[in-house]
């Protein structure tokens, strides 16, 4: 796994669109000292008139994470403001650590990277587990929701029946006939190739260096140009084409559950109820649908999340 | 960063690093084969456009404009867009090497032309000479010069561009800036930059002695 957030790396445009916005993170990153003053008092931003805060990283899947769990608190009674598009990771979690914000959307495996840069547990439970000891003090894992955004290795329905493919496993059966599809860094990751080639014992043909469930691997796989390619689990073109995501019982990718991380501090029992209850609802096609209305029907984050909200009871209490 | 040039020294001079299917030589034979074919395609295309809007000065208005536009297009937006049209081949990136050639070449051909003296023109005319001959006996020859800074220019910008054949899995030099930048390998991005410009340079020079050897008697266009 590299150090770049999976949820990231969404595109060369949004990768240009981040190259573009690093002096608006730089001033972020400096005004978020200030957000505290911003309140109406009190030393935390909890004790503010804000309520609890809420910060986003710079995407658009974590500012719907957020609005969502805006949503959720609120209709369990707590008060809730999001802060949006802090920044980058290394931005968002050191202000979640210094009190400047209360609760922040998280991804299990690339979180537990950000504390401990050697991790090896890719499960879900076991990142959990590995998660509250790593984690300081003052902050706390809450549990994951169903939802998942993490990297998977998909092949188009017609091949997979075509090699009887279900998992990564099933590989092997095709002889190294595959053509693979993703981004360059794929060739040298354990989430990639190697990992590939050591845990499964599967080669490819050949490799073909697009980009990350990108346009360019995603129409390549489409045309037939590669046979398995690199996507993320919430891109919602998975389904739309009716691909097929390979199973991971090896488990080679580290899990990238949608966690709430939140300061211990505040982290009382309506807080943890209202978080538990919107974890179980959100899965990763439902996530990869308010994506969808986001990036492409070019809706509002807050109003995609209050009416999924609504419309899965969460916002009654 | 005296480790840094240290390491790119290492890398540069490697024989490891120049053998194989993805060594330098490999690349840099690409990244030349890609280079010279799309100028020279480029250079077919847009020669004769060039010359016959400088020559009848019509569609000039509509060519330079066209030329300006394509002078706009986002090279890697071209790529992507022909990628997704047509699918994953080499055509993609010769479309945009291309249009990044054809525009340079089009508006130098045509200020050479232009800038032939109309009484010049006018004599030859006078003389009895037809329109080809005008064309190729005394405008080319004098719009030469800029019709040669036209395609060294092209060249350059073509060379330095294909870099992105590697966006779209092909080689190239580009291939070690962009899995550089993908595996956080510092020294290959930068050793691919490197080659890509000294690449760049020495074609440069290449061309301007070619240019120079060529208008070696005519001290007074020469330039």
């Amino acid at each position: 796994m590299s150090s770049i957030p999976a949820p990231r790396r969404r595109t060369v445009l949004s990768g240009l669109l981040a190259a573009a916005a690093v002096p608006a993170v730089t001033a972020c990153s400096g005004g978020i000292t200030s957000l505290k003053g911003g309140g109406s008092g009190g030393s935390g931003a909890a004790d503010s008139g804000a309520g609890l805060v809420i910060g986003t990283a710079n995407f658009t899947e974590n500012q719907i994470l957020g609005h969502l769990y805006a949503e959720a608190l609120r209709g369990s009674g707590v008060k809730a403001t999001v802060k949006p598009s802090l920044g980058s990771r290394e931005v968002v979690v050191p202000a979640l650590e210094g009190g400047d914000i209360d609760l922040l959307p998280e991804y299990q495996g690339n979180l537990l990277l950000h504390f401990d840069k050697k991790a090896k547990e890719t499960e879900a439970g076991e990142l959990q587990n590995a998660l509250a000891a790593e984690l300081p003090a003052s902050l706390e894992a809450l549990p994951y929701a169903a939802a998942e955004d993490k990297d998977v290795f998909a092949v188009t329905r017609e091949t997979a029946e075509k090699h009887g493919l279900k998992s990564y496993a099933d590989l092997r059966k095709t002889d190294g006939e595959l053509v693979f599809g993703g981004p360059a860094e794929d060739k040298t990751r354990v989430v990639g190739l190697v990992g590939f080639r050591e845990r499964y014992d599967v080669t490819f043909k050949e490799f073909k260096a697009l980009d990350a469930s990108g346009p360019l691997v995603k129409g390549a796989l489409k045309k037939g140009d590669v046979d398995i390619a690199n996507l993320f689990s919430t891109d919602a073109d998975i389904r739309e084409n009716d691909w097929v995501v390979l199973s991971d019982p090896l488990h080679m990718v580290p899990a990238q559950h949608v966690v709430p991380v939140v300061r211990s501090a505040v982290a009382d029992a309506p807080v943890r109820k209202a978080l538990a209850r919107l974890g179980t609802a959100l899965t990763t096609s439902e996530l990869s649908k308010l994506n969808r209305m986001v990036d492409v029907d070019r809706e509002d984050p807050d109003d995609v999340a209050a009416e999924w909200a609504a419309e899965h009871g969460l916002t009654e209490n | 960063m005296l480790q840094l040039l240290a390491d790119l020294a290492r890398w540069l001079t490697g024989p490891a690093q120049w053998q194989g299917s993805g060594g330098i030589a490999v690349r840099l034979l690409e990244h030349l084969e890609y280079s010279l074919l799309a100028t020279l395609a480029g250079a077919v295309l847009a020669l004769p456009l060039g010359l016959f809007i400088g020559h009848t000065r019509r569609f000039a208005f509509l060519a330079i404009n066209l030329a300006g536009f394509g002078r706009a297009l986002p090279t890697v937006g071209l790529v992507t867009l022909v990628f997704l049209a047509g699918g994953l081949s080499m055509w993609p990136v010769y479309v945009a090497l291309i249009a990044l050639a054809v525009p340079v070449i089009v508006t130098n051909t045509y200020a050479g032309m232009t800038a032939v003296d109309p009484d010049v023109t006018d004599a030859a005319r006078g003389v009895g000479m037809t329109g080809p001959q005008v064309l190729f006996k005394v405008e080319l020859p004098l719009a030469l010069p800029l019709v040669m800074t036209g395609l060294r220019l092209a060249m350059i910008q073509v060379v330095s561009t294909a870099t992105i054949a590697a966006y779209v899995s092909f080689g190239g030099l580009g291939r070690y800036i962009f899995d550089g930048l993908a595996q956080r390998d510092l020294v290959q991005v930068l050793g691919g930059a490197v080659l890509v410009a000294v690449v760049a340079v020495l074609l440069d020079l290449a061309m301007a002695g070619l240019q120079r050897s060529l208008f070696r008697n005519r001290p007074a266009d020469a330039r």
